[in-house]
C-alpha cells in the first residue's frame, strides 16, 4: 500500500504537467467566457425590443397599434414619414432591427372588412443562434397588431361580447405522462426540460472517457519511449499496484477534469437558456414539471447514474492500458485509441439522435454490446422509470470491466508490455539463429 | 568458494520463433563481478532481463539468494536492483526527485530512506545539478544518475547491462571503481559489457555468450591462457569467428 502511495504520487506528478493542464483549463475557461457573453447577449435582446413604426395613416386603428406593441412589451420608436425605400437604412441608423411601415389608407381598408396592408422590415445583421430571436420577435410583433386589431373589429361588430373569449373559444389544459407519471403540464415544457437535463451528461462523459483514456495510454507509452518502464518493472512493485496506480491517477485527474467542464458547461448551458426554469403556470396554479412527473432524480438515480459513469470510465481506462502496451511511443496512442473514441461516439451520438430501443435489432444489438452505451442511455432511462434497465447495463459493464482487467493485468505481468508491438518491428541486431 | 547469490541453471529464452538463448548455466557469488561478453545479438540483454525479473524464461530456473525468480519475482525484486542497457530517467522530475522517488520506493523507514539518498547523490555526483530537469541532463549524467538509483539501494545482486555505456573516460573508471568496491563490500555483480579493458579491469569472472550458448567461462586470466590470446579481445574475437 505505502508503495502504491509512492508510485501514485509520481503518476500524479506526471498527469499533472503545465502540459497536460493548460489546454484543458483553456477549455474550461472558454466555455465559461462564452457562457457569460451568452447571458449578456439574452440580456440584451430582452432590454432592447425596440420597433422603429412608420405611421402615415395616423388615424385611431393605427394609433392603436403602437399600443399593443407597448402591451406586448415592445418600445414603439417613431420613424417620422421615412419612406418605404429608406425604411432599412432608418433601421440601420437607429440600430434597430424591426420596423413597420403602416401606409395611408390603413383604417379605411380595415373598416372596409379588407385585409389591410401593413409592411415590415427586418434588418439581419448576423446569422448566430442568439439573432435567431429576431424571429420571434416579428412574430410576436405580428401576432400583437393582428391580434389588436380583430379585437377591435369584434368589439365594433359584436358589443357587449367578450373579444378574447371568440378569438380562444376553446381552453387546453394539456396532459403529459411520462413513464408511470402523469401531470396537467405542457408538452414542450417537458421536453425542454428533459433536453436540459440530459444535455450535460453525454457531452462530459463522451469528453472525460477520451481525455482520460488518452492520458493512461500516453503514460504507458511514455515509460516506453523515454525507457523507464523497465526500471520500473524491475523495481518492487507489485504489477496490480502498477496497473492500478496508473488507474487511480488518470480516473482521479479525470474526475478533476470533469467538475473542471461541469462548472464550466454549467455556466455556458446557463448562457444559453437562461438558467433552469421548471415552474409553470397552469390553469390550476404553478406546477414544478420536474417534480409532477417524476422528472427530477432522486438519490438512488443519482447512485445509479453515478456508477454507470463510473464504470465507462474504468472500462475506458482498461481499453487504454490495453492500447498502452501496443503503443511504442507518444506519437502513436493517438492513432490506436482512436478506435475506442469511435467507439465512445457511436452511442454518445445514437442516443443524442434516435431511440435506441427502437432501432432494428440488428443495429440495436451492436450498439447495446458497445458497453458506453449503457451510460449514455442510463439518464433518459432513468426520467422513464426504467431502472431495470440501468441495472442490467451497469452488470454489463461490470462484464467488460472484469474481462478488460484480466487481460490488462495479463499484458503486465507477462513479456508481452516489453515484447508487444503493432506493426513493423524495429530490430537492432539479426537474428541469432537464422 | 562463497555461497552463490545467483544461480541460473538451464535457461532458455524464445521470442516467437527466434530462440535467443539456448540453456545457459552459471551462478555469481558473493563479493564477485560477473561479467557476459559476446558478440551483438548474442543474448546478454535477454539473459540480464530475465534475471531481472521483467522477462520469463521459456525453460529453466533462476534464483537469487535461494529465492526461485520464476515463482517469486516479487520477493527477488526486493533484493535485486536492474540499469538497463537503454534506460531513461522521468524528464520531467529533477535528478533529486528521482533518486527520492527510488528510495521512497525501497524503504519505509526515514533514516534507511535518507542513507539512501544521500548514497545516490555521491555515485551519482551531480552537485548542484542534481537539482535540476533529468531531461537538460547529457546521456553520460543521465547515465549516472541511473548506476546511483541502481547502487544506493545496496542490492544483494546488482545487474548491469554496459554500466559505462555513453560516459567520458574519467567518468567511466569512476563507475568501474564504484562497482567493483560494490562487489567487494559482500554484494554479487552481474554486468555486460563490449568494452575488453573493462571487463579485464572489473570483472572476477567472464562468460564468453555465443548465439544463445555460453561457450567458455573463467576468469580473464584463465580465458587468456586457454585460447593463447594476449588480450579479452583476442579471446572474444576467437570465439565469436
Ligand atoms: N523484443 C524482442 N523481440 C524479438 N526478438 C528479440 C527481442 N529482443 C531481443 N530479441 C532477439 O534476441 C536475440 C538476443 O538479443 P539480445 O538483446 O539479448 O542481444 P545482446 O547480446 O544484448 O546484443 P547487444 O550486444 O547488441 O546488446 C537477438 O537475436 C534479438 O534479435
Ligand atoms: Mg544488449
Amino acid at each position: 500500500m505505502r508503495r502504491f502511495l509512492v508510485l501514485l504520487k509520481k503518476e500524479l506528478r506526471e498527469l499533472l504537467t503545465p502540459q497536460m493542464l493548460v489546454p484543458f483549463l483553456v477549455a474550461v475557461l472558454m466555455f465559461a467566457f462564452l457562457g457569460s457573453i451568452l447571458s449578456q447577449e439574452e440580456e440584451k435582446t430582452r432590454s432592447t425590443q425596440s420597433i422603429g413604426v412608420v405611421d402615415l395613416d395616423e388615424t385611431d386603428t393605427s394609433k392603436s397599434i403602437e399600443r399593443a406593441l407597448d402591451n406586448a412589451g415592445f418600445a414603439a420608436v417613431d420613424l417620422g414619414g421615412t419612406a418605404p425605400e429608406s425604411m432599412t437604412e432608418e433601421l440601420r441608423a437607429r440600430n434597430l432591427s424591426i420596423g413597420l411601415y403602416i401606409p395611408e389608407g390603413f383604417e379605411a381598408q380595415v373598416d372596409a372588412g379588407r385585409p389591410a396592408d401593413l409592411q415590415t422590415y427586418a434588418v439581419v445583421r448576423s446569422f448566430s443562434l442568439m439573432s435567431l430571436g429576431q424571429t420571434e420577435m416579428l412574430k410576436s410583433v405580428l401576432s400583437a397588431v393582428s391580434s389588436s386589431i380583430s379585437s377591435q373589429l369584434i368589439a365594433e361588430g359584436m358589443p357587449g361580447t367578450d373579444p378574447d373569449a371568440v378569438k380562444h373559444p376553446v381552453e387546453f389544459t394539456e396532459h403529459v405522462a411520462v413513464g408511470t407519471m402523469e401531470a396537467p403540464v405542457p408538452l414542450d415544457a417537458v421536453y425542454g426540460l428533459i433536453e436540459q437535463q440530459t444535455l450535460f451528461i453525454p457531452i462530459i462523459l463522451f469528453i472525460v472517457i477520451v481525455f482520460a483514456s488518452q492520458m493512461i495510454a500516453t503514460t504507458i507509452a511514455s515509460e516506453k519511449e523515454n525507457k523507464t518502464l523497465e526500471t520500473l518493472l524491475a523495481s518492487p512493485i507489485t504489477r496490480r499496484s502498477l496497473v492500478m496506480a496508473k488507474m487511480v491517477a488518470a480516473g482521479l485527474v479525470a474526475l478533476l477534469s470533469a467538475a473542471a467542464y461541469l462548472i464550466g458547461l454549467g455556466y455556458y448551458f446557463k448562457g444559453l437558456t437562461g438558467g433552469t426554469d421548471t415552474l409553470f403556470e397552469t390553469s390550476s396554479g404553478t406546477v414544478d414539471v420536474a417534480s409532477a412527473l417524476g422528472l427530477g432524480l432522486e438519490t438512488v438515480d443519482w447512485m445509479m447514474l453515478g456508477t454507470t459513469l463510473f464504470l465507462s470510465i474504468l472500462i475506458a481506462l482498461a481499453m487504454a492500458v490495453i492500447i498502452g502496451g501496443f503503443a511504442e511511443s507518444v506519437k502513436s496512442v493517438q492513432a490506436l485509441i482512436t478506435p475506442l473514441i469511435i467507439l465512445t461516439l457511436i452511442p454518445y451520438f445514437l442516443s443524442m439522435l434516435i431511440d435506441i430501443e427502437s432501432t432494428a435489432p440488428a443495429l440495436r444489438a451492436f450498439v447495446m454490446a458497445i458497453p458506453f452505451t449503457h451510460a449514455f442511455t442510463a439518464a433518459p432511462n432513468l426520467f422513464l422509470g426504467n431502472q431495470m434497465r440501468v441495472v442490467l447495463g451497469a452488470a454489463y459493464q461490470v462484464l467488460w470491466l472484469l474481462a478488460l482487467v484480466v487481460i490488462a493485468a495479463r499484458i503486465f505481468s507477462t513479456d508481452r508490455i516489453l515484447t508487444m508491438k503493432l506493426g513493423f518491428r524495429r530490430r537492432r541486431h539479426r537474428t541469432a539463429n537464422p | 568458494m562463497p555461497q552463490a547469490v545467483l544461480e541460473v541453471r538451464g535457461l532458455t529464452k524464445a521470442y516467437g520463433q527466434i530462440e535467443a538463448l539456448k540453456g545457459i548455466d552459471f551462478e555469481v557469488a558473493e563479493g564477485e563481478v560477473f561479467a557476459l561478453i559476446g558478440p551483438n545479438g548474442a543474448g546478454k540483454t535477454t539473459a540480464l532481463r530475465v534475471v531481472a525479473t521483467i522477462l520469463r524464461a521459456s525453460a529453466g530456473s533462476v534464483s537469487v539468494e535461494g529465492i526461485d525468480a520464476l515463482k517469486e519475482p516479487d520477493r527477488v525484486r526486493e533484493i535485486i536492483s536492474y540499469l538497463p542497457e537503454e534506460a531513461g530517467t522521468y524528464k520531467s522530475m529533477t535528478g533529486e526527485t528521482y533518486l527520492k522517488f527510488v528510495a521512497n520506493l525501497f524503504y519505509a523507514d526515514p533514516e534507511k530512506r535518507s542513507a539512501a539518498l544521500e548514497r545516490g547523490r555521491v555515485i551519482a555526483g551531480l552537485d548542484e545539478r542534481l537539482g535540476d530537469k533529468s531531461g537538460s541532463y547529457s546521456k553520460g549524467m543521465a547515465r549516472k544518475l541511473l548506476l546511483a538509483r541502481t547502487i544506493m539501494t545496496e542490492p544483494r545482486l546488482a545487474i548491469l547491462d554496459e554500466p559505462t555505456s555513453g560516459l567520458d573516460v574519467l567518468n567511466a573508471l569512476e563507475v568501474r571503481d564504484i562497482v567493483k568496491r560494490y562487489a567487494k563490500g559482500g554484494a554479487a555483480v552481474l554486468l555486460s559489457s563490449h568494452n575488453m579493458l573493462e571487463i579485464e579491469y572489473v570483472s572476477d569472472r567472464v562468460a564468453l555468450i555465443h548465439e544463445g550458448r555460453i561457450v567458455d567461462t573463467g576468469s580473464p586470466a584463465e580465458l587468456k591462457l586457454k585460447h593463447g590470446a594476449d588480450t579479452l579481445e583476442d579471446v572474444f574475437a576467437a570465439v565469436a569467428s
